[in-house]
């Protein structure tokens, strides 16, 4: 047992582990905040000119059925290797999901509650920033926690494309055939993976309590 | 972003051949309608008669086809609509408090939205809590869901007051209560108006309320006005049948002599029975949860008296038991006449009463229900 432990620590050490997950959740927190503000930002000027919101979903719908793969190998040419092709392909996966309930969260919110909002006196602004973004948080959290899984996996396939983190030790694993040191790489993405969307999924239970009173559209 | 007062008090309302259609229906058509400064103005009609449109069309929620809409000799439509409604007061049925945000910041949403201060706002919330008898230390930070739907409604008056608007509209602001609460909040409502002094416009379906708390009431039916006077006006001389059915008093009057309290008498429900033992903040809360503003307190199978959710809110301080402070209510027994019961309940402003059958319980007599079911 005791033993075991010190091999693991070994290998971990041999690999280093401990610099390639601080690098894999750099790359990540970047690419998601980029995310959300991109998301989040498409679904308001969407929901703001209903008119563009049909051609835009289905672009991003489009870019979304490139496998990841072939998107890494498309933006190299354009952004090098590294991080930047791994994290522009992060983004372009994660808008759809974050920018379309950002929509259909603002369009869902019980129309009684614009009512009252307007008649007591909300301008538009107003009631976008103050009734609908705030009634379509639980909502925005669900897309975000979705765009969260797109993003490490595409984080960790990013090991391709010399992008650092935790998939670059699976990646070295994989050339060199390191059995023991692709199951511990492997073992560790995958619960850093599931801890994070524990983690986000608590704070979008957080969110439905406090905020939960959307309902899709009759 | 503030915005300036539009009118300090209000001389005048004036209607003038206002028209709406939806397709090819006359939602209001050819309205002619003057409402006075100062005077609570009741709409009362049949579902559909066009009432939530006029209203809507006083805060230009709704632009009329073709007429107009005058305050002060202003026309609404060269108004700026956010101003415009923050001049005025607006309460609907369903209260639509926004869930995500506590009492407090619903109250004061607003005043934080016109760039009042933090310190301003919370004395404008908190001074209007207390007016509507909700105590703000306990109730400013709760949510809606929190509280009883007669809670709420007091909440709904309290945002609908804050910026002290000079006009009040309000759509069926008690229609969703049970009766009791109804003529509860009514019966505070009446003070409230006393004391604010505004102009009020006010929808009902209930022509009890219509003449408990209007100064004249307009009648609609499908979508023009058919009468506006007094109560009085109405009933001697109403113009067509339609306003003779809703107003028609005299026949109800009529045959309550030959009617006991036995025929008229609601079943005591379990829900209004409280024990004496109960200290009043354990009682808050218990009427809270059964949604009651009225109990009536028990104390070892013998009936003590009434208690009122108003008169319990300020218990913190010594939180007496309800044996001690129940009010004595009047008690009637099952063959005592009707009428000779309403009126004496009239006298002493009391709108329920107890019936005994000797030592049980008979049920209670509430003034409201009453006359509804004589109609
Ligand atoms: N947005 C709308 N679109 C189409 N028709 C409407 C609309 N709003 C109201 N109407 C119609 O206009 C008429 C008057 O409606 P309004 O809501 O003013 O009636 P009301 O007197 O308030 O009725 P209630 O007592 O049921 O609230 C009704 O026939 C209604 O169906
Ligand atoms: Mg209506």
């Amino acid at each position: 047992m005791i033993e075991n432990f010190h091999e693991i620590m070994a290998l971990w050490d041999k690999h280093l582990l401990t610099m390639r997950t601080i690098e894999h959740l750099e790359m990540f927190s970047i690419a998601l905040t980029i995310s959300v503000i991109i998301g989040v930002s498409v679904g308001v000027i969407i929901y703001i000119r209903p008119g563009i919101a049909s051609p835009v979903l289905n672009f991003l719908n489009i870019l979304e059925t490139i496998p990841d793969l072939a998107l890494l190998v498309i933006l190299l040419p354009l952004l090098r290797l590294g991080t930047g092709p791994t994290i522009a392909a992060s983004v372009i996966y994660s808008i759809l999901p974050i920018a379309r309930n950002t929509y259909t969260g603002l369009k869902g919110v019980d129309s009684k509650y614009i009512y009252v909002a307007e008649a007591i006196g909300l301008s538009p602004r107003d009631i976008l920033l103050k009734v609908r973004i705030p009634m379509s948080l639980p909502l925005i959290a669900g897309g975000i926690r979705i765009a969260l899984v797109f993003t490490m996996g595409v984080v960790t396939l990013g090991g391709l494309v010399a992008a650092g983190g935790l998939g670059t030790v699976l990646q070295n694993g994989i050339q060199l055939y390191e059995k023991d040191a692709i199951l511990l790489a492997g073992l560790w993405t995958g619960i850093l993976a599931v801890i994070l969307d524990l983690g986000a999924g608590r704070i979008e239970k957080k969110l439905y309590k406090r905020y939960g009173t959307w309902q899709p559209q009759k | 972003m503030p915005t300036q007062r539009l009118f300090e008090r209000i001389d005048s309302i004036e209607l003038q051949q206002v028209s709406k259609k939806y397709g090819s229906r006359y939602a209001v058509e050819s309205l002619d309608l003057t409402i006075e400064g100062g005077e609570l103005l009741i709409l009362i009609g049949p579902s559909g008669s066009g009432k939530t449109t006029t209203l809507r069309m006083i805060n230009r929620m709704i632009g009329p086809d073709t007429g107009s809409i005058r305050i002060n000799g202003q026309d609404v439509m060269q108004l700026d609509p956010v101003r415009l409604r923050r001049n005025m007061g607006y309460v609907i049925q369903n209260i639509g408090l926004f869930p995500h945000m506590t009492i407090g910041e619903n109250v004061g949403l607003v005043p934080k939205l016109e760039g009042w201060d933090e310190k301003r706002t919370n004395a404008r919330v908190r001074h209007l809590l207390d007016f509507v008898s909700l105590p703000p230390e306990r109730f400013i930070k709760r949510y809606p869901r929190q509280l009883s739907g007669g809670q709420q409604q007091r909440v709904g008056l309290a945002r609908a007051l804050v910026m002290d608007p000079p006009l009040l509209l309000m759509d069926e602001p008690f229609g969703a209560l049970d009766p009791i609460l109804r003529t509860q909040l009514q019966e505070e409502f009446l003070e409230i108006k006393k004391e604010i002094g505004r102009t009020i416009v006010f929808i009902t379906h209930d022509i009890e309320e219509a003449f408990r708390l209007g100064d004249r009431i307009a009648i609609m039916d499908n979508a023009r006005l058919v009468q506006v006077g007094a109560p009085e006006d109405l009933i001697f001389d109403p113009v067509n049948e339609l306003v003779a059915d809703i107003v028609d008093t005299k026949r109800k009057f009529k045959h309550m002599d030959t009617l006991n309290v036995k025929d008229l008498m609601t079943p005591l429900d379990a829900k209004y029975i409280l024990n004496g033992g109960v200290d009043a903040c354990d009682a808050v809360e218990i009427m809270k949860d059964r949604e009651i503003e009225i109990g009536i307190v028990f104390e070892k199978g013998m009936l003590a008296g009434k208690v009122e959710m108003v008169n319990l809110l300020k218990c913190e301080d010594d939180r007496p038991f309800l044996r001690d402070i129940a009010k004595p209510m009047k008690v009637f027994a099952l063959r005592d006449s009707v009428a000779t019961a309403l009126s004496e309940m009239k006298r002493s402003g009391e709108y329920v009463a107890m019936v005994m059958d000797g030592d049980t319980v008979g049920g209670m007599l509430v003034s409201d229900e009453v006359l509804l079911k004589l109609i």
